[in-house]
């Protein structure tokens, strides 16, 4: 069976300042839009200025991400590199399509085309670490970073001596944001962040980016900030109270063993009544916390939620912003994060100290 | 050292530019019947002077042949993906739905982007199209596949450029042998587009004629579009169902040459870490392979870079056993293209019989070697199929005789 893999740093660029030393949500940015852009860092901190201008957005918060969790972790070169991406380096995949709808026949210039490849972010970091070894990128909706975590999981089981970059990026395209807007995805009523929840909640997702890299291994170490102890997702469930509830089963533990649940409410009315039912139904004496209010949706935002998660273990304590109950656990010790988005793609990740 | 465990391949399904199902291709193969030709469906610029290994069946062909309602959006990529899929349940005699923990791992670097492109405009401002928006993401084709077949236990999708299928099998083989799946199915799809059609010869790697591989003279590839599928299982289950594999999945790897975001390096690095750790993972040394299906996409740059790195594995250019290239039949299929040759190579195995590179004339100078021109039959227990893409992506799979 596959070992828990231990974190060692993390790094995350989200529409909140999380990139900023010690930020744990207690200033919040808030927003009147759809979609909002990643809070960027200045890249030029961490990634050489001629690296730097060949890059695309993905590539450019995927590399800083990662920079940043080497230097959590204090370490300058991995074993392996796994990603997620929902949607891969979109503007570029929207720059060639809209050059081929132009200019077909002309000379076409080929670096969107190369660089709208889902891999490239992956690769970017291979190259810019010289990293030679296992390079992966799962592109699987709203669990690509799950499908990355598992297979960080499978690798570091069979090679557990070896560390490696794992995280999640994606990028917002202005075409494609259109596009999910004709789709019915997006929120068009007043679109804020913080989005209300609950009650308050209005049809819609508000379409955020942002990358989260974290270094792994098989082994504990100097600067363990914690560990992941199990990881699964679901593409579709009839009964998610089931689903959890046998997740839970499986890993020998009760409800009552989870210090705290991350849920993904978005403040999409529609969907969010999964995460309500799921709360009243397994959790009602369990401190709940949710993170995409504050960061937005994305393929890949549950990577920012691992993060956090993390980092309340390290820091015991819980950040207002975060919460969306009253109930104070005793100690922060097991943390379970779940996600759905639009109803399927159901996603368990279980953190511990 | 402890003996590597099997993972037995039990079903394949392919289609291609060289036949609609697995029996297709071998005839095909076996009479050196490739299937490169003019674009007759893609609506694009370069019809007429660019050459692709098309399949003749059109979409609304494989809407009726798959029995799916017109009115439902499916791109091609999952039309030809789900053709593909049927074959390998079929002959593997599974239901995915039978309890045992089945997952779907699918490859796809196109995904809907077949019809993003033709409706990147319509989409804004008619209604007919708008239930095609959902399509584009790559996931999107392995979730419809999932339902379709009853995969309910795990779904994943990979997109790493061209080794994207062979990337999504070896996850299917190491998934069963971390004891979290009992069964995979395991490819990759990719049809042609407008956008891998211009990306491609944008990039001034799309020959203006029939591809060559390994030919000293070889000058790009020819795109092509196919999907295939495996069903690997693991050996207890595999006795368990009495079900005889048609072949064993025994090595893999994966590697980076971390050179270049779209070249490979002059010594062919990541390609020479994928094969030795596919051999390592086999538990096999070089000599004991019998056919490598190499990547060799004819452009010049990867064909020297596979060259150099077998030249490698194998130390002189009498050491390297029977290779070749079946790029000139089916095209270069991206995504699928691990998957499509993973077939291929299987087909190697059952019949005994190396298949042809086509299109050679001359060996590139700087290597000396000589791809396989002709039908070869012979012993072969063991094939090495590589699949190598962009920003430096190298996997190697090794597939086993079912006689062993």
């Amino acid at each position: 069976m596959i070992k828990p893999i231990y974190v060692h740093g993390s790094g995350s660029i989200s529409i909140q300042p999380t990139f900023e030393p010690g930020y744990c949500f207690d200033s919040i940015l808030s927003f009147a839009q759809n979609p909002v852009p990643a809070y960027e860092p200045d890249y030029k901190a961490l990634i050489p200025a001629m690296q730097l201008r060949r890059m695309n957005k993905s590539m450019r918060m995927a590399i800083f991400a990662s920079r940043l969790a080497l230097q959590q972790a204090d370490r300058t070169a991995v074993d392996a590199i796994i990603t997620g991406s929902g949607l891969g380096c979109l503007k570029d995949s929207e720059r060639f399509v809209e050059a081929l709808l132009a200019e077909e026949g002309q000379s076409l210039n080929p670096t969107p085309f190369i660089q709208s490849t889902h891999n490239m972010a992956a690769a970017a970091i291979a190259l810019v670490l010289k990293c030679k070894g296992y390079n992966m990128t799962y592109v699987n909706n709203a669990n690509s970073f799950e499908s990355a975590l598992l297979d960080g999981m499978v690798y570091l089981t069979e090679h557990p001596n070896d560390t490696m970059l794992l995280g999640g990026v994606d990028e917002a395209g202005e075409r494609t944001t259109q596009f999910w807007d004709i789709a019915g995805y997006l929120k068009r009523e007043v679109p804020t962040i913080p989005t209300p929840l609950e009650g308050a909640a209005t049809p819609g997702e508000i379409a955020a980016e942002g990358a989260t890299f974290f270094v792994v291994s098989g082994q504990p170490g100097a600067r363990t900030y914690g560990k992941v102890t199990a990881v699964e997702t679901s593409l579709e469930t009839d009964d998610t109270v089931v689903l959890l509830s046998r997740f839970l089963q499986k890993n020998g533990l009760d409800a009552d063993a989870i210090d705290a649940v991350f849920m993904g409410f978005n403040g999409d009315s529609r969907y969010d009544g999964i995460y309500r039912n799921l709360g009243h139904s397994l959790f009602p004496a369990t401190l709940q916390l949710g993170f995409k209010h504050l960061l937005g949706e994305y393929d890949t935002v549950v990577a920012s939620a691992l993060a956090i998660a993390l980092q309340l273990l390290n820091e015991q304590r819980i950040p207002s912003s975060l919460r969306l109950n009253d109930v104070e656990p005793k100690e922060l010790k097991r943390i379970l994060i779940y996600t759905q988005r639009r109803g399927k793609n159901h996603g368990l990740i279980l953190v511990e100290q | 050292m402890k003996e590597p465990i099997p993972i037995a391949i039990t079903g394949m399904g392919a289609i291609s530019a060289i036949g609609n199902d697995v029996a297709n291709h071998y005839s095909s193969l076996r009479s050196s019947n490739p299937g490169i030709g003019p674009i007759t469906q893609v609506q694009t610029h370069h019809r007429g002077n660019l050459l692709v290994g098309e399949i003749s069946m059109d979409n609304g062909a494989l809407y009726d042949c798959l029995a799916i309602p017109a009115h439902e959006a499916y791109t091609r990529s999952t039309l030809l993906a789900l053709v593909a899929v049927r074959e390998a349940l079929v002959n593997a005699g599974i239901d995915p739905a039978d309890g045992y923990r089945t997952g779907l791992i699918s490859a796809t670097t196109v995904g809907g982007m077949d019809a993003t492109e033709t409706y990147y405009e319509d989409y804004l401002v008619s209604k007919s199209h708008q239930h095609f928006i959902p399509t584009h993401p790559s996931g999107y084709s392995t979730e419809q596949l999932a339902r379709h077949i009853g995969v309910t236990e795990f779904v994943t999708t990979i997109s790493t450029a061209c080794s994207s299928a062979a990337n999504a099998i070896m996850l299917g083989a190491r998934m069963i042998k971390a004891g979290l799946l009992d069964r995979a199915i395991v490819g990759g799809t990719d049809c042609l587009s407008k956008f891998t059609i211009n990306g491609f010869n944008a990039l001034m790697i799309y020959t203006d004629s029939y591809c060559r591989p390994f030919d000293e003279h070889r000058n790009g590839l020819n795109l092509g579009e196919a999907a295939a599928y495996l069903v690997l299982e693991s050996p207890e289950l595999v006795k368990q169902r009495t079900q005889t594999p048609i072949a064993y999945l025994t090595g893999y790897g994966n590697a980076n040459d971390a050179f270049h975001q779209t070249a490979s390096s002059d010594d062919g690095e990541g390609a020479y870490l994928a094969m030795k750790q596919a051999l390592k993972v086999a538990n096999l040394d070089a000599a004991d392979v019998d056919y490598i299906n190499a990547h060799g996409t004819a452009t010049p740059n990867n064909d020297l870079a596979e060259g150099q790195a077998l030249l490698r594995i194998y130390g002189s250019v009498e050491a390297v056993p029977a290779f070749s290239s079946t790029k000139a039949f089916t095209g270069h299929t991206l995504a699928a293209a691990g998957a499509i040759e993973a077939v291929i190579s299987i087909l190697a195995l059952q019949h005994q019989v190396v298949f042809p590179n086509l299109n050679f004339s001359q060996p590139i100078t700087t290597l000396g070697i000589v791809p396989q021109t002709q039908l070869l039959p012979k012993k072969i227990d063991h094939v090495l199929s590589n699949s190598f893409g962009f920003g430096g992506n190298c996997s190697t799979l090794l597939f086993s005789n079912a006689h062993d």
